[in-house]
């Protein structure tokens, strides 16, 4: 781990220019349960860490009946879980905090250091000078990749690990950006960046910007939301898939929604043409699992995550269906 | 009390040793059974739980001494390579830095048989290059970056089958199959037995390599005063360190001082003597202060051993009528940089009743960390091999698999031919098939329908942990009448303390809170063995009665001399003599102390040698069931019944402690653990417990514990045998055959994770 200088900012102007010229001078610090682990691990060398829990106003959880949700990016992975609004109302982003992590990690861990989180590749995290550390390798593609992407990767194959961005994604949210000159709000799926873009860097905050909001519409009457994640083991593991539904019924029939993935892909995924399916499938077993044959159908898995294909269908179709009550 | 001097021959871990040992001339009586004990047996509390539990009990890394260094080491970044220059000229001028040793600066120390404690010749990603003293564990990691290194790259191969080729690269002078050929063992006529048979199954099993992890780090405290060397050890084998630290560094035995209180865990990892110990020493030397070197997470994943991974063709033949007629085992594995054992075919030549047998096995370097005992080494993977086919053998013959094996029960020991001073297998398969409800088994495997498909399956197991002489115990009376226990033997997280405290307060009959016991010191507490190959208890627990009757004599003795009356006009009860006519007669422990000198009655106890002509083992089998999620490939432990012969039980709840752990740690084994090695950079990639998964406690399914045994009366007084290895053997056997029994098909490789399920569900259609 490298010295560096530990810096209290008070207002989110102060802590944009203390930013300076982006991460080699400076990196936000929360909850600290990734940076921590970053430092350690020598993956990022900053000059200056700059603690944003000291700004007021960060960490509130404010719901509106008609206008929505909005949280800010120091709310805790646990205040997430327990807020009895958000269990009533957005069952899917309480259900996401849940399987998120350990006790420990939900108390300190932020919903913005979650959303901006680097990826748990083992050669991003081990000593390999990677691609999206500057090297010239994705060691993955011809090394060992089970827990790697099947979609949306090249030049490299991370997945992405948040949790909550995936509940949020299918929920629609909007990321409200501070930056010095203006405030801007861009649609959720904008924030993250895909490697075809841009290999080094998750998400669009330039320096000196930070996320002062996460913005959650209004959930339809009648929706129906849930987070499904597969670990390996029973708890306190990332995502091998997860995914997040959100839809509106009549009858028998899905009315609108929306389905999105973690795990497969180095961004939180959504599969446009699936979710236009959506809107009129027949929630009975026959259907939904024939919808689901032909999910994430671009995907190209490498050597050894080709089980992560049926593992995403199986695990949207059992959703789906487990939400509309039909039995499996 | 009249002693002899024996030869006594015993396995530990992965052979067969011989030792000298002083034992009571007079063999052992038996002590009385469990049901007529008030302590043995019972579930006694740990006496250290409130220790550990409050924070009280100090671990190797909580030694603190004044002027104490801290020493981190660098290892190798490549597979491997030669180091053909090194520079740590400016790391020695940074802040903070006291002392950095290497293979120039220092005397070339053999280590590992052919290689060296700093060996120029690297030949795995974390081999050891350089060790640096500093102020602080940050001071010494930064100064490690500034070493300079040049190194020679060389090919490297870190895949078995790979390494044994004819053009592989060579990891040592003699080739990558250690010694040089396979290890060969054959009884009867294999070909022979083939032809009679009428079920014929060849199968080839695949298991990873596993990584101890114990929940301790390992970590030494070194300290000189003189020429004499204390160390603070976190270590299964304090005797081991302080031999293998003094050959190291010149030094007679007597003049090193190994000292380890409690540990968290070794599993096998810390049977050996690490080089971070004799670093430090080297290191405490040169600078003239005490040094603390404590390993990280990175390093106990690469550099302090692992279960070797292997490659098992196994076949089985078998009589329409289920008898087994000929087996053989052909394997390797690879053992890493420097030896070890691969060997996994134990359980094959002995647990069943077959005239046929034969085996071939090879343990192969590969440029990896060097494999160490590990809970049970080869007998896992052996097992899980060996249960996995059975179960199929049985399917083809249409038999019950738990009536396969009774119908191949063995008597003997086949390859000693020996007959075993116990053995109670077959009432294992009868207690645990009942308590798992084993008529509830799918008769056609994959029988379920839904989502969900359920299995039972099961396992056997045998195992050694006899316990051997030497294994002595002092026991000496305080003035306050309490027991003060002294051994040289070490509690490495089991509860060692408690079972020595246990037989003391049994014979003695006085409360166990009055007995004191100390153990893990080299320089006060008379030699035991090692604490692997679960020979602790069986080993310590029979010199403890012996010391604790010799004392009931004394005491005894003491009261007639002072009461001046006849010896054998007394009786000892309860902490008492009492005079058999004269009720108004008798002295309690604390008066007869009051008039004798301190610490003037004292005995040493000492365990005795094994009976010959007998085979010694322990038995079980393990009965899981098991809940697979088709659409996930997830598996679900719902119940592992543990049914085991292991002679007495000392003490229920820290043995049901033991069956905890080991059920955990072969589900762990089963399911999910795996050392992953990146094939492109030979550097290992699960080097946290992120990516090295172990099961959590959420994990843990309900079990239950059934020990089938009483007190083997022909090993010892106390007639134990060792529980440590046999409670996580079969686990992963019986999670393998109950998958099966729940899905319909058979996953030959371990862990049978959920990417492995749901493509062999996939082809199975």
């Amino acid at each position: 781990m490298n010295h560096f200088e530990y810096l209290q900012p008070t207002d989110l102007a102060e802590a944009s220019r203390l930013l300076g010229d982006g991460p080699d001078e400076a990196m936000i610090f929360a909850g600290g349960t990734d940076m921590l682990s970053l430092l350690k691990d020598d993956v990022v060398a900053p000059r200056k860490l700059i603690n944003i829990k000291g700004i007021p106003g960060l960490d509130d959880i404010r719901y509106t009946p008609g206008n929505g949700l909005v949280l800010g990016p120091l709310v805790t992975i646990r205040a997430i879980k327990e807020n009895p609004t958000i269990r009533e109302h957005y069952p899917v982003l309480a259900e996401a905090a849940d399987v998120l992590a350990s006790p420990q990690l939900r108390n300190l861990g932020t919903l913005g250091g979650n959303l901006c989180q680097r990826p748990r590749c083992w050669y991003f995290r081990g000593d390999f000078d990677c691609l999206r550390k500057g090297g010239a390798t994705c060691y993955a593609l011809e090394g060992r990749n089970k827990y790697h992407c099947i979609i949306g990767g090249h030049p490299c194959v991370i997945v992405h690990p948040s949790d909550m961005a995936v509940a949020l994604l299918a929920l629609d949210a909007k990321v409200t950006i501070y930056t010095p000159e203006e405030t801007r709000q861009i649609p959720l799926n904008e924030f993250f960046v895909r490697p075809a873009e841009d290999y080094e860097r998750e998400h669009v905050l330039k320096p000196g910007e930070i996320m002062s909001r996460i913005e959650v519409p209004a959930p339809p009457s009648g929706m129906l939301s849930g987070y499904r994640k597969f670990m390996e083991r029973a708890v306190w593991d990332f995502a091998v898939v997860s995914v997040a539904a959100v839809f509106t019924r009549s009858g028998d029939r899905i009315t609108g929604g929306r389905v999105s993935f973690g795990g497969v892909a180095p961004v939180p995924w959504q599969d446009e043409a699936f979710n236009r399916k959506l809107s009129g499938l027949r929630l009975t077993k026959r259907s939904v699992t024939d919808a689901c044959k032909t999910l994430l159908s671009g995907a190209e898995p490498l050597s050894e995550n080709a089980f992560k294909l049926p593992l995403a269908r199986n695990l949207t179709g059992s959703l789906l269906l487990e939400l509309a009550g039909v039995p499996l | 009390m009249a002693r002899k001097i024996i030869k006594s021959k015993y396995f530990v871990e992965e052979d067969f040793v011989e030792v000298l040992a002083e034992v009571p001339a007079g063999g052992s009586s038996p002590l009385p059974t469990n049901q007529e004990m008030k302590v043995i047996g019972r579930p006694v509390t740990r006496l250290d739980g409130y220790d550990k539990v409050s924070g009280t009990a100090r671990y190797t890394f909580d030694i603190n001494l004044p002027h104490l260094a801290h020493a981190r080491t660098l290892r190798s970044p490549y597979a491997h390579a030669r180091i053909t220059a090194i520079d740590a000229r400016e790391a020695a001028k940074m802040p903070g830095v006291l002392g950095i040793i290497h293979y120039q600066n220092v005397d070339q120390i053999p280590w590992y048989g052919s290689s060296f404690l700093f060996d120029p010749h690297l030949r795995y990603v974390g081999d050891e290059v350089a060790c640096v003293a500093a102020e602080t564990e940050a001071a010494a990691s930064a100064a490690l970056k500034r070493i300079k290194v040049e190194y020679e790259e060389l090919p490297f191969v870190v895949d078995a089958a790979a390494a044994m080729k004819q053009n592989a690269p060579a990891i040592h002078e003699g080739g990558n199959i250690q010694g040089g050929k396979p290890a060969v063992y054959a009884r009867g006529d294999f070909d022979a037995g083939l032809a009679e048979a009428d079920v014929v199954v060849e199968e080839t099993f695949t298991t990873q390599v596993e990584v101890h992890n114990p929940t301790e780090v390992h970590c030494s405290v070194v300290n000189w005063e003189g020429d004499r060397l204390t160390v603070w050890d976190s270590t299964q084998a304090i005797f081991s360190v302080r031999d293998t630290v003094a050959q190291s560094l010149g030094l007679p035995a007597s003049q090193v001082r190994v000292i380890k209180r409690y540990m968290g865990g070794g599993f096998g990892s810390k049977l050996t003597t690490g080089k971070y110990t004799v670093m430090a020493a080297l290191l405490a030397q040169r600078i003239g202060r005490p040094v603390r070197i404590t390993l990280d997470r990175e390093e106990m994943n690469l550099a302090v051993g692992n279960r070797p991974d292997s490659v098992q063709k196994l076949t089985v033949a078998a009589k329409k009528d289920g008898t087994l007629s000929a087996m053989s085992h052909w394997s390797y594995g690879a053992v890493g940089a420097y030896p070890s054992g691969a060997a996994c075919s134990w359980p094959l030549r002995t647990i069943y009743q077959c005239p046929n047998v034969k085996t071939e096995e090879y343990s192969v370097f590969i440029n990896a960390g060097p494999g160490r005992p590990f809970r049970a080494p080869g007998h896992v993977q052996g097992t899980f091999a060996l249960e996995s086919i059975l179960d199929d053998v049985a399917e083809k013959l249409a038999m019950d698999p738990l009536e396969f094996r009774r119908k191949n029960h063995a008597t003997i020991d086949q390859v000693m031919n020996l007959p075993y001073t116990s053995k109670k297998l077959l009432e294992a398969y009868d207690a645990g098939a009942k308590a798992i409800g084993w008529d509830r088994r799918r008769k056609v495997p994959g029988a379920d329908k839904g989502r969900y498909q359920r299995g039972l399956g099961f396992a056997s197991q045998i195992w050694w942990g006899a316990g051997t002489p030497p294994a002595g115990c002092i026991l000496k009376l305080n003035r306050d009448g309490s027991v003060r226990l002294i051994a040289g033997t070490q509690d490495i997280g089991t509860g060692t303390y408690t079972v020595m405290a246990q037989v003391a307060a049994e014979i003695l009959e006085i409360p166990i809170e009055r007995i004191q016991v100390n153990l893990g010191d080299t320089a006060v507490g008379p030699y035991c063995p090692l604490s692997g190959g679960s020979l602790t208890t069986p080993s310590v627990t029979p010199a403890v009665a012996d010391a604790a009757l010799q004392m009931k004599e004394k005491l005894l003795s003491a009261a007639a001399a002072i009461l001046e009356v006849p010896q054998g006009e007394l009786v000892y009860q309860r902490g008492e003599v009492r005079h058999t006519g004269d009720t108004s007669k008798k002295k309690t422990i604390v008066e007869i102390l009051r008039e004798m000198r301190e610490q003037t009655l004292l005995t040493y106890g000492a365990r005795n040698a094994n009976p010959e002509g007998y085979a010694i083992n322990s038995f079980g089998a393990q009965f899981a069931e098991v809940e697979v999620d088709t659409l996930t490939g997830h598996v679900k432990v719902i119940k592992v019944v543990a049914a085991h012969d292991i002679g007495r039980a000392v003490n229920r709840l820290t043995l049901e402690n033991q069956f905890h752990g080991g059920i955990l740690q072969g589900i762990g084994f089963a399911l999910m653990e795996e050392r992953v090695i990146d094939p492109q950079t030979g550097k290992v990639l699960t080097v946290n417990l992120h990516d090295y998964k172990m099961p959590t406690i959420m994990d843990m399914p309900e079990i239950e514990v059934i020990i089938v045994s009483e007190a083997d009366t022909k090993i010892s007084n106390v007639g134990a045998k060792g529980v440590g290895e046999p409670a996580m053997i079969p686990t992963p056997g019986a999670i393998a055959n109950a998958i099966y029994n729940a899905i319909g098909v058979r996953l030959h490789s371990l862990p049978m994770t959920p990417d492995k399920i749901l493509m062999a569900l996939a082809q199975k259609g």
